[in-house]
């Protein structure tokens, strides 16, 4: 068995193993030196770990704000981590949350908290705190602050709101005849008024009038769906253990009105998001559905933009939106230090959100939104108004941006918007899909 | 390990592996004492114990963990981890969508393994016939595999646009109607299929060119001799022939098959219609988006059950041909 002399040879061993504990020791000791003597000032800066979900023009404005908080406040310094957009993000941020090694600040969607903070998986805000850097429920409008509430609590403060809007192409309108006198896109008020005018457009473009790229997203489907709805004037409310309450006549005309649109004429029946955004871009429509961060993406490509909030169909001004909302991940130890740094950082970038605003999100603080600075801004200040009218989700820990519930929606309703199947078919599948989510035990 | 070889070498006598029985080590030493049988035991166990480790970590653990999970209501929050017994089970067996996607996947499996087989096997066949530049042709078709089902999943994507893909724009210069490729229910399973074909066939058509590169030539000489053509040839000799290669390459398939995700939640996250969604990814949902761990983990375990009936069967059919 002298195979295994290496394994009995403890004379070597022995030695190497204590030769190799000074080594590391040494290692240590020297680290432990550098610590105390040479890095004193760099040691007193502290690390917060930020996390959020915001990439291309978005993340390239967030890291920009983060690096301009970063040198105004030399005590910490932010570190942000991107992830992907949806069920990746809201995967990792409940996991690390869940198993305690959270970072001490994220970006949610306003609408994904209800999923979030009953589980504790968020701390709420201290108003106190934050009202010592200057932020108070003042510093937001009605809507948005009513949103950042769960239970009594605050449990996320909003950078923004972000509704679904209208581009339209100010040439293309012009030479359809459609120009108000005062520059902006003339108002209709009826489902017939717009698809008049979307045909309108077409005669000038030869393509389409409308551009929406919807196949394979449910977000996109529920975005323009719930517009419609909430114009309706109607409500929707989703109670676990209760079937979910909602006005069906309302659901079942909108969606035959979105359906109405793919007619190959208003608007491309086989489209997805990049080809609605693509087609536009290039002038190939008139008019586009879409979120108000498409608009550096339009105003990149050249084309003369301009926005405003989707017409009034259905009588009640309302858009579908959602806010970017700073939340607390639990901690299981809160460092007390680090806590106070996020709320100056956070009060830092509320400040200096005009630069959000420039990536076509409307601003949450109210001193940006009634600047003067933000008024200048075009087309943005022409969609302000969205911040009044805007619609979240219906609250339930399985509704909200990116989440599986639009996924059904996309499942349940695509082929309402293709054609293929009744409007009313398509909306009976959607409310037994939710009614089974409604069913089952409250996760959270 | 030379300091090694070199004692084994100097002892001048086989030495003794792990896995050999007590009895056998005996009988190539010629006469051990008892202690040094247990010793070689021991050194046997030690040799496995990196393994055996690995093995209890992160396969018997998770393993008995999860099946534990699964008899409990775990929610990823941490809420409420009572021990339930069975209802998630009846749950699940009760859940339409649970059986939407295992039938999506099994769904999958057949209309994917055919297709993978046969023309991996053509494949093999056309290479094997010796046209020239084989490299080339190994290299074509061995080279799509190496790529990371997110690049094949993205390439796929744009070639299936259905306003400005290739494959649409090809279809329209031929006189042939637009295809909804990934938003048509009817369709989109079967544009995955020729994705997933594209992407993994040539594993299979390798191991079937390495079993066709073992055939003893002298078969196809005499066959020649006796006067069969080469259609008799292929059909007389080589198939059958690679008999236990295809019974390996279907199992093996049929496995990889079963477990399909990558590419349906990259390329159509499941839609249109969940017509694409696989358990896996309803497993991926119950669990992780929709919080509930201990059903998702239910979930898995009876598609567990459905792969370790297809392990079993497979062990029948070896077990038959090579008895």
């Amino acid at each position: 068995m002298k195979q295994f002399e290496f394994f009995e040879g403890r004379q070597l061993s022995r030695r190497q193993l204590l030769s190799g504990t000074a080594a590391v020791g040494s290692v240590f000791a020297a680290a432990a030196l550098a610590g105390c003597g040479g890095n004193a000032s760099a040691a007193a800066v502290r690390d917060i770990q930020f996390w959020h979900l915001l990439s291309g023009g978005d993340g390239i404005k967030m890291q920009a704000m983060i690096s301009k908080a970063n040198d105004g406040n030399p005590g910490f310094k932010v570190h942000p981590t991107v992830l992907a957009w949806g069920p990746p993000y809201y995967t990792k941020l409940a996991m690390a949350s869940a198993g305690g090694r959270p970072p001490q600040l994220a970006i949610m969607h306003a609408s994904r908290v209800p999923g979030y903070a009953p589980g504790g998986l968020i701390d709420p805000w201290d108003l106190d705190q934050l009202a010592a850097f200057g932020v108070t429920p003042q510093s937001f409008a009605p809507r948005i602050w009513d949103k950042s509430q769960n239970n009594g609590k605050i449990f996320s403060i909003a950078l923004d709101s972000h509704p679904f809007v209208m581009f339209y192409n100010r040439d293309v309108a012009g030479k359809a005849g459609l120009l108000a006198g005062n520059g902006l896109l003339q108002e209709v008020n009826s489902p017939e008024d717009f698809l008049a005018m979307a045909r309108e457009m077409q005669k000038v473009t030869k393509a389409h009038g409308l551009s929406f790229g919807y196949l394979g997203s449910g977000s996109q489907m529920w975005r323009l769906f719930y517009t419609l709805y909430k114009q309706h004037g109607a409500d929707m409310e989703l109670t676990p253990g209760k079937p979910m309450v909602a006005d069906n006549e309302a659901a079942i005309e909108s969606l035959e009105f979105m359906a109405s649109l793919f007619d190959d004429t208003i608007a491309a029946q086989s489209g997805d998001i990049s080809t609605g955004i693509a087609e536009f871009a290039r002038g190939g429509s008139g008019m586009l559905f879409s979120g108000v961060w498409e608009l550096p993406t339009m105003k990149k490509a050249g084309i003369p933009v301009d926005a405003a909030t989707i017409p009034t169909l259905y009588g009640t001004p309302a858009a579908y939106a959602d806010s970017h909302s700073f939340v607390l991940p639990r901690q299981l130890n809160v460092d007390d230090a680090k806590r106070r740094d996020v709320y100056k950082f956070v009060s830092d970038i509320l400040k200096g959100s005009l630069s959000w605003a420039e990536a076509g999100h409307i601003p949450a603080y109210q001193p940006v939104v009634q600047s003067q600075a933000y008024r200048d801004l075009t087309p943005q200040i022409h969609y302000a108004n969205a911040a009044d009218i805007i619609a979240y989700d219906p609250e339930a820990w399985f509704s909200g941006s990116g989440s599986d519930w639009q996924t059904y929606f996309a499942e349940t309703v695509q082929n309402v918007l293709l054609g293929r199947d009744k409007a009313a078919d398509g909306w009976d599948a959607f409310v037994r899909r939710t009614n089974t989510l409604l069913s089952r035990p409250n996760p959270v | 390990m030379s300091s090694l070889a070199t004692s084994h070498d100097s002892e001048g006598q086989a030495g003794s592996l792990p896995g050999l029985s007590r009895q056998k080590q005996f009988n190539q030493a010629g006469s051990r004492s008892r202690s040094q049988g247990s010793r070689d035991n021991l050194n046997g166990w030690a040799f496995a114990a990196p393994f055996l480790a690995f093995f209890l970590v992160f396969l018997v653990w998770p393993l008995l963990y999860g099946l534990y999970m699964s008899m409990t209501g775990k929610s990823l929050t941490g809420a409420n981890d009572s021990v339930i017994g069975f209802a998630n089970y009846a749950e699940a067996l009760a859940d339409a969508d649970m059986w939407h996607s295992l039938g999506n996947t099994l769904y999958f499996t057949v209309i994917s393994t055919i297709p993978l087989v046969i023309v991996a096997l053509v494949m093999a066949a056309l290479v094997n016939v010796g046209l020239p530049a084989q490299w080339l042709w190994r290299l074509s078709y061995f080279a799509p595999y190496l790529l990371a089902s997110t690049v094949v999943s993205l390439f796929f994507t744009w070639m299936y646009n259905p306003q400005l893909g290739l494959i649409n724009d090809t279809l329209v210069k031929i006189g042939l109607p637009k295809v909804a490729w990934l938003n048509d229910p009817g369709v989109a399973m079967w544009a995955i299929v020729i994705a997933t074909l594209w992407w993994t066939v040539g594993f299979n058509f390798l191991l079937y060119l390495a079993a066709m590169q073992n055939i003893p030539a002298q078969h196809y000489e005499a066959a020649s001799l006796d006067g069969a053509g080469a259609w008799r040839q292929f059909f007389s000799i080589t198939l059958p022939q690679l008999a236990p290669t295809t019974v390996m390459i279907v199992l093996l398939q049929i496995l990889a098959s079963l477990k399909i995700f990558d590419q349906v939640y990259q390329m159509t996250a499941g839609g249109p219609g969940g017509a694409t969604r696989p358990v896996v990814q309803y497993i991926f949902e119950t669990g992780f988006t929709g919080y509930r761990l201990g059903y998702s983990a239910a979930i898995s375990y009876i598609f567990f059950g459905l792969i370790v009936a297809v392990s079993v069967i497979q062990f029948f059919i070896t077990r038959r041909r090579s008895a």
